[in-house]
C-alpha cells in the first residue's frame, strides 16, 4: 500500500512539475498555481509545498502560511466518494449536525477525516447554495437535498452496491477476455 | 479620435445584430420550454428534467425549444420550466416542480394535444383572460427587479441574449460622456454599496478617480462568505454580463485598465459562466483594445477566491490576491488610495456593479424614485428557513421586513408563530417580532441592531432557539478568524466557550452577563470589520431574546426545543398504535424498543435526538413528544430481549 | 516641530511620527506587544495600545497614529483600560502561565503589563485555551513553544528584514494559528544559527535557539 501512495505522489510531482512551467514567478500566480494543483490531484501533497517555493524561488515556509490559511486546501488526499454535508445556516436550523452525527457514526470516521481505505472522506462545508433544499449532503458531484438521518444509511449502502457492481463488471470483462 | 458617434455607430451595430437575432427566435412558432438551471436548479433536478423534455419531444416527434436559463430565485418551486406555446392559445405558463415524470406528461398533453393541464399550472407569466398570472401573487408584485430583472430569463451563455435585451447600452452611453459624468451620475443616485455596509459607491470611485497613480485597478468581489447567502454566485450564474457591465463602467469612471472578477473557487458554474461571459464580451468588442472605437482600453481577468470569509474585508482580499495570507491591514491607507500591488484599487460587490448599468441607462432621478431616500434603489435577500416560499427576493427598499416575511416568502411554514428573524448573517443580528415593521433599508436596521450585511435572512419559528441559532454564527466566525487580532482570535473563542456551554445546559450564573461585558470588547477592540461584528448575533439576541438564555442557564431548558443535550423524546402510550412500526425502522442508531404491551418506547441512553420518529409516526396518532428539560420525558423500561446488540453488520 | 498634549502633559515632537514611539521615549508607558517602529504599515494585531485622541470616536492602536501638531490625547480613560485589560486576559487565557519555569521570567512583557493594569496571571473567569503541544522543535536550530507564543508576528519581520525573506510564517488560522518553520532552509548565506534575530527578539521567548 505504501509503496503504491509513493508511486502516486511520485507521478502527481512529476504532473506538477510539467505545469508549472505554464506560471511565472510572480507572487500573485501563487494561489493559482495551489489551486491548480488541488484541481488536478484533490489534495497538496507535502513535496508539492517545496516543488512550487522551489519555482516560485520563496521559502517553503511562505507557501506552507498561504496553503494552511484557506478552506479550499486540502493536505490530505479525500476519499473515492468524498461526502461533504452542508452546515449552513437554512441546513443548520434543520438539523444538519444530527446528518454529520450519523456520516459519522456510520463511516466510523469523523469529519476531516478519511477512511482507511480512502474509499470515503466527510467534510462539513459552510453552504452549497441550496438553502430551499436544506439540509443537503453532497456526495461526489451529486447534491442531496432534504436529507434526513435515516437516509444516510441507503445512500452509502447504494453507494456500496455501485461499487460492488461495477466490480463485478470488472470480474466478467477479465473472465470474458481470458 | 473617439466621438459619441463613434460609439453610438458601433454599439448599434452590435445591439442591431443581436436584436435580429431576437426577432427571429419571435418569429418561430415552436413551443420554447425555458428551464432554470443554475446550481439550485441542477440540485433539485433540473438536468433530469431537461433530458426528460428532451427525449418526450423526440419521441412524439414534435419540434420544440429547449432553452435553459438561470435562476428567478424561486427556490422553493425547483425545478422550474416556463413553456411559451403561442400557438396553442395560451400565454407563457409557469410550472413549478416540474419532475421528468411532469416533464413527459406535459409534453405529451400540452405540446402534442394542447392541454395545459391546468391542476399543475403555477400561473401565467403575463396578465391574460384564460389563467391567473403570476404577477396577482404578491412573490412576483411586491419585488421589483433591477439586479435579478434578465436573470431567469436569458441564456447566461449567450452574450446576445443580454445585449438584446438592452444590455451593455448603459456601458455605451456612458463610453458617449466623460468619467467624471458618470460618476456625478452615481453619487446623484446616491447608490450605497451592496456588500453589507453602505458605503456610498460614488465617493469611493471619486476618491480612486482622484488618487495619484498612473495604472489604477477594480474589483469585482463575488467571494460571497456568509453560510446562508447564495444571490452573488446565483447572479454570476444566471446573468454574468450585468456585473462585467457595472465592471466595466466603473473601470471608466476611475480610470483603470485592469478589472478583476474575484469568485470563490467553491463556485464553479460562476466561474465557468463569468469566464466564457468575459471572453464573449471581448469578441463582442466590448471589452479589450479602444473599446467601440473610444480610447477607453480594458482587461478583465478572474481570480479564484480560496475560500476565507475574511476576504471580504478588501484589504484581506487584496493580501490574497498578492498571494499571501489573507490577514486584513490596519487602515488607512484605504484600497481606493492604495491597494493592490500599491495602485489605487476599487473594490464593489456584485451587487452594486450590477446595479450601476441601469442606472446609467434610465439616469439618477429614476433610481431614487425607487426605495426609500437614503438607501434608494433595491435590496436582494436569501430568504431562509421557516418560510413557506424560500430564495432569493428582490425588493425595492422601505419594504418592511412583515411584508417581506409574511406576503412575499408566504408566511411561516407549518402554520407555526413567528420568532425572530436574523437578518445580515454572521455580522448581522437577530430580530424579534416587534421589529417587523422596522422598513428595510442600510440605516433602519443598524439602528433596530441589526445590518443589511451580506443579504443573508434566516426565519425563525417559534421552534427555533436563538441562542443556538448565536452558537452557530459564532461557530463559522470562530473558525473563519484569521488569527491577526486578539480580540477575534481569542475573544470569539470563548464567547463560543460560553455559547456552547449554555447550549449544552451546563450554563453557570453570569454567563449571560459575560457574554455582553466580552461582546463589547471585541466590537471596540478587533482589528478589522469581521471581528468587530462577529458579536451582532449575541449581542442582538441577548437584547431580545435574554429570557431564552435565562431558561438555558437556569432551568437547563431549552424553550425552542433545539438544543439536543436539554431535550427529550418519549412516546406518549395514550396515542402510540399497537401494532404500528413507523418510528422503529426509521431510528439510525435501534434506541426505539417494543414495551410489552406492543407499544413503542425510546431508550434515552441511546436516543441520539434526531427527531426521525417524530416525522416517521402517522400524523393521526401523533403519539412521539419532545420535552424539555429531558427529566419531564416518563420513564419506560426498555424489556431487557429487545436490546440488540447494536444491529450485526452484513460484513 | 508639533506640540502634541498626553495626559495634560505638553510634548515637542516632530510630526507624522508615530505616537506610540513618542509616548514611550517620553516615558509614557502605553501597554504594547508586537509594535516594532521600523514596520510600516504597523502590524497592529495586539491591540493594546489603545488611547483616546480627541475629534476620534472611541480609542485608537497609538501605533497606528502619526503625530499631528495640537492634538490631544489621553492614555488612562476608563474605555481604554477596560480594553486593554480585556486584551490582556485573552493573552492570558492562551498562554501557559508557568512564569518559574519560564526563560522569560521576570523580563516578560505579559507580566509587566499585568502588574501595570492589575490583571491576575490565571484568569478566573476565562478558561485556559491552549494548544495540544507545549514544545515543537523547529527546523533547523529552533525550539518554539507555541504556548508561550503570543502571535505578535515580530519574529516574521525581523527574518523579513534580515534576510529579505522570512522564513518563518503564520500558519494555520485563527485560534489555531502557529508560527511555524515549515522546510527548513533554502541555500542561504547568513545561517540560522549565526543570525538567531527571530529568537532574539521573541518578547515571551517562546523560540529558542538550541545550541550545540
Amino acid at each position: 500500500m505504501d509503496e503504491t501512495i509513493q508511486a502516486q505522489e511520485a507521478a502527481i510531482l512529476e504532473d506538477i512539475g510539467e505545469q508549472l512551467k505554464d506560471y511565472d514567478q510572480n507572487r500573485g500566480s501563487l494561489i493559482p498555481i495551489l489551486q491548480m494543483i488541488q484541481q488536478r490531484h484533490q489534495y497538496l501533497p507535502p513535496d508539492s509545498i517545496r516543488k512550487v517555493a522551489e519555482h516560485m524561488e520563496i521559502p517553503s515556509s511562505e507557501v506552507y502560511g498561504v496553503a494552511t490559511f484557506y478552506n479550499q486546501f486540502r493536505f490530505h488526499p479525500p476519499g473515492k466518494n468524498p461526502i461533504k454535508v452542508c452546515l449552513g445556516t437554512a441546513c443548520h436550523v434543520r438539523a444538519a449536525d444530527v446528518i454529520l452525527e450519523n456520516f459519522e457514526r456510520k463511516l466510523g470516521i469523523k469529519e476531516g477525516q478519511t477512511s482507511d481505505d480512502r474509499e470515503f472522506s466527510l467534510e462539513r462545508v459552510a453552504c452549497v447554495g441550496c438553502c430551499a433544499l436544506a439540509p443537503v449532503a453532497v456526495v461526489g458531484e451529486t447534491i442531496h437535498g432534504h436529507m434526513a438521518p435515516s437516509k444516510v444509511e441507503g445512500l452509502l449502502m447504494r453507494i456500496q452496491i455501485h461499487k460492488e457492481m461495477a466490480e463485478r463488471e470488472k470480474e466478467k470483462e477479465k473472465n470474458e477476455q481470458s | 479620435m473617439s466621438s459619441p458617434e463613434t460609439i453610438r455607430q458601433r454599439f448599434a451595430e452590435i445591439a442591431e445584430k443581436a436584436g435580429t437575432e431576437k426577432a427571429a427566435a419571435a418569429g418561430r412558432t415552436v413551443p420554447k420550454i425555458h428551464i432554470g438551471m443554475a446550481t439550485c436548479g441542477i440540485a433539485s433536478g433540473a438536468l433530469e428534467t431537461k433530458a426528460a423534455f428532451e427525449e418526450a419531444v423526440a419521441a412524439q416527434g414534435l419540434e420544440a425549444e429547449i432553452h435553459p436559463v438561470g435562476c428567478i430565485g424561486h427556490c422553493y418551486a425547483e425545478p422550474w420550466v416556463i413553456i411559451d406555446y403561442p400557438e396553442s392559445g395560451f400565454p407563457p405558463i409557469f410550472y413549478h416542480e416540474v419532475t421528468p415524470g411532469k416533464a413527459k406528461m406535459l409534453t405529451k398533453l400540452f405540446l402534442a394535444e394542447g392541454d395545459p393541464r391546468f391542476e399543475h399550472v403555477y400561473g401565467a407569466t403575463v396578465e391574460n383572460e384564460m389563467i391567473p398570472s403570476v404577477t396577482e401573487f404578491p412573490r412576483f408584485n411586491k419585488e421589483k427587479r433591477l439586479v435579478m430583472e434578465k436573470c431567469g430569463k436569458i441564456d447566461p451563455e449567450r452574450i446576445e441574449e443580454y445585449i438584446a435585451e438592452g444590455g451593455y447600452g448603459g456601458f455605451a452611453q456612458a463610453l458617449e460622456g466623460s468619467p467624471d459624468a458618470v460618476i456625478d451620475t452615481i453619487e446623484d443616485a446616491r447608490l450605497r454599496g451592496r456588500g453589507g455596509a453602505g458605503f456610498p459607491t460614488g465617493r469611493k470611485w471619486r476618491l480612486a478617480r482622484e488618487a495619484q497613480g498612473e495604472e489604477k485597478v477594480v474589483i469585482c468581489n463575488a467571494d460571497e462568505g456568509d453560510p446562508g447567502a447564495y444571490m452573488d454566485r446565483t447572479l454570476l450564474e444566471s446573468n454574468p454580463h450585468q456585473a462585467l457591465e457595472g465592471l466595466a463602467i466603473c473601470a471608466y469612471a476611475v480610470g483603470a485598465q485592469k478589472a478583476v472578477f474575484y469568485v470563490r473557487a467553491e463556485y464553479p458554474l460562476a466561474v465557468k459562466i463569468i469566464t466564457q461571459a468575459i471572453e464573449q464580451a471581448k469578441e463582442a468588442g466590448l471589452l479589450g483594445e479602444k473599446i467601440l472605437g473610444s480610447d477607453f482600453s480594458l482587461e478583465v481577468e478572474v481570480f479564484q477566491g480560496s475560500g476565507a470569509f475574511v476576504c471580504g474585508e478588501e484589504t484581506a482580499l487584496i493580501r490574497s490576491m498578492e498571494g499571501h495570507r489573507g490577514m486584513p491591514i490596519h487602515r488607512p491607507p484605504y484600497p481606493s488610495e492604495k491597494g493592490l500591488g500599491g495602485k489605487p484599487t476599487v473594490i464593489n460587490n456584485v451587487k452594486t456593479l450590477a446595479t450601476v448599468p441601469p442606472i446609467i441607462e434610465k439616469g439618477a432621478d429614476w433610481f431614487k424614485s425607487i426605495g426609500t431616500e437614503n438607501s434608494p434603489g433595491t435590496a436582494i435577500f436569501s430568504v431562509v428557513g421557516d418560510v413557506n416560499h424560500p430564495g432569493l427576493v428582490e425588493i425595492p427598499t422601505g419594504v418592511t421586513l412583515r411584508s417581506l416575511i409574511f406576503e412575499v416568502c408566504g408566511g411561516i411554514a407549518k402554520k407555526k408563530k413567528f420568532k425572530a428573524v436574523q437578518i445580515g448573517g454572521p455580522s448581522g443580528g437577530c430580530l424579534p417580532e416587534e421589529f417587523l415593521d422596522t422598513p428595510i433599508d442600510f440605516d433602519s436596521l443598524i439602528q433596530a441592531g441589526a445590518m443589511m450585511g451580506s443579504g443573508g435572512m434566516v426565519v425563525m419559528d417559534e421552534d427555533t432557539c436563538v441562542a443556538d441559532v448565536s452558537r452557530f454564527f459564532l461557530d463559522f466566525t470562530q473558525k473563519e478568524s484569521c488569527g491577526k487580532c486578539t480580540f477575534c482570535r481569542i475573544g470569539t473563542h470563548h464567547l463560543l466557550e460560553i455559547l456552547e456551554r449554555i447550549t449544552e445546559g451546563e450554563g453557570k450564573e453570569g454567563d449571560a452577563e459575560q457574554l455582553e461585558l466580552l461582546s463589547r470588547e471585541i466590537v471596540k477592540g478587533s482589528l478589522c470589520g469581521l471581528g468587530r461584528t462577529a458579536p451582532n448575533p449575541v449581542l442582538t439576541s441577548l437584547q431580545y431574546f435574554k429570557e431564552d438564555y435565562d431558561a438555558h442557564i437556569h432551568e437547563k431548558r431549552c424553550p425552542g426545543m433545539m438544543c439536543r443535550p436539554l431535550i427529550a423524546f418519549y412516546i406518549d402510550l395514550e396515542k402510540c398504535a399497537r401494532g404500528c412500526d413507523a418510528c422503529v425502522g426509521v431510528c439510525p442508531v435501534d434506541a426505539v424498543f417494543t414495551t410489552r404491551t406492543r407499544k413503542k418506547g425510546i431508550d434515552q441512553e441511546l436516543c441520539v435526538k434526531c427527531g426521525e420518529c417524530v416525522v416517521a409516526c402517522p400524523p393521526e396518532y401523533d403519539a412521539v413528544k419532545k420535552v424539555s428539560p429531558p427529566h419531564l420525558a416518563p420513564v419506560i423500561e426498555r424489556p431487557p430481549e429487545t436490546r440488540t446488540e447494536s444491529k450485526k453488520e452484513s460484513s | 516641530m508639533a506640540i502634541i498634549t498626553v495626559d495634560g502633559l505638553s510634548i515637542e515632537t516632530e510630526p507624522g511620527r508615530n505616537l506610540l514611539s513618542v509616548c514611550l521615549e517620553n516615558d509614557i508607558y502605553i501597554p504594547h506587544l508586537c509594535f516594532m517602529e521600523w514596520l510600516d504599515p504597523p502590524h497592529a494585531s495586539c491591540r493594546l495600545c489603545y488611547v483616546e485622541v480627541e475629534g476620534k470616536a472611541g480609542p485608537v492602536p497609538s501605533c497606528t497614529v502619526s503625530v499631528a501638531s495640537g492634538m490631544a490625547v489621553k492614555t488612562d480613560t476608563v474605555e481604554v483600560r477596560s480594553l486593554q485589560r480585556t486584551a490582556l486576559k485573552f493573552f492570558l487565557s492562551a498562554h501557559k502561565v508557568e512564569c518559574k519555569v519560564c526563560p522569560a521570567n521576570r523580563q516578560c512583557p505579559l507580566q509587566e503589563m499585568a502588574k501595570f493594569l492589575k490583571v491576575p496571571l490565571k484568569s478566573k473567569d476565562l478558561n485556559p485555551r491552549l494548544k495540544e503541544k507545549d514544545l515543537e522543535a523547529l527546523q533547523p536550530c529552533f525550539e518554539y513553544y507555541p504556548n508561550r507564543c503570543v502571535l505578535c508576528g515580530k519574529c516574521l519581520h525581523t527574518c523579513e528584514r534580515v534576510k529579505g525573506q522570512s522564513l518563518l510564517t503564520f500558519a494555520g488560522r485563527g485560534i489555531d494559528m502557529t508560527v511555524s518553520f515549515y522546510g527548513g532552509l533554502p541555500n542561504e548565506e547568513i545561517s540560522c544559527e549565526e543570525c538567531a534575530e527571530c529568537a532574539a527578539v521573541c518578547p515571551v521567548k517562546a523560540i529558542l535557539l538550541v545550541t550545540g
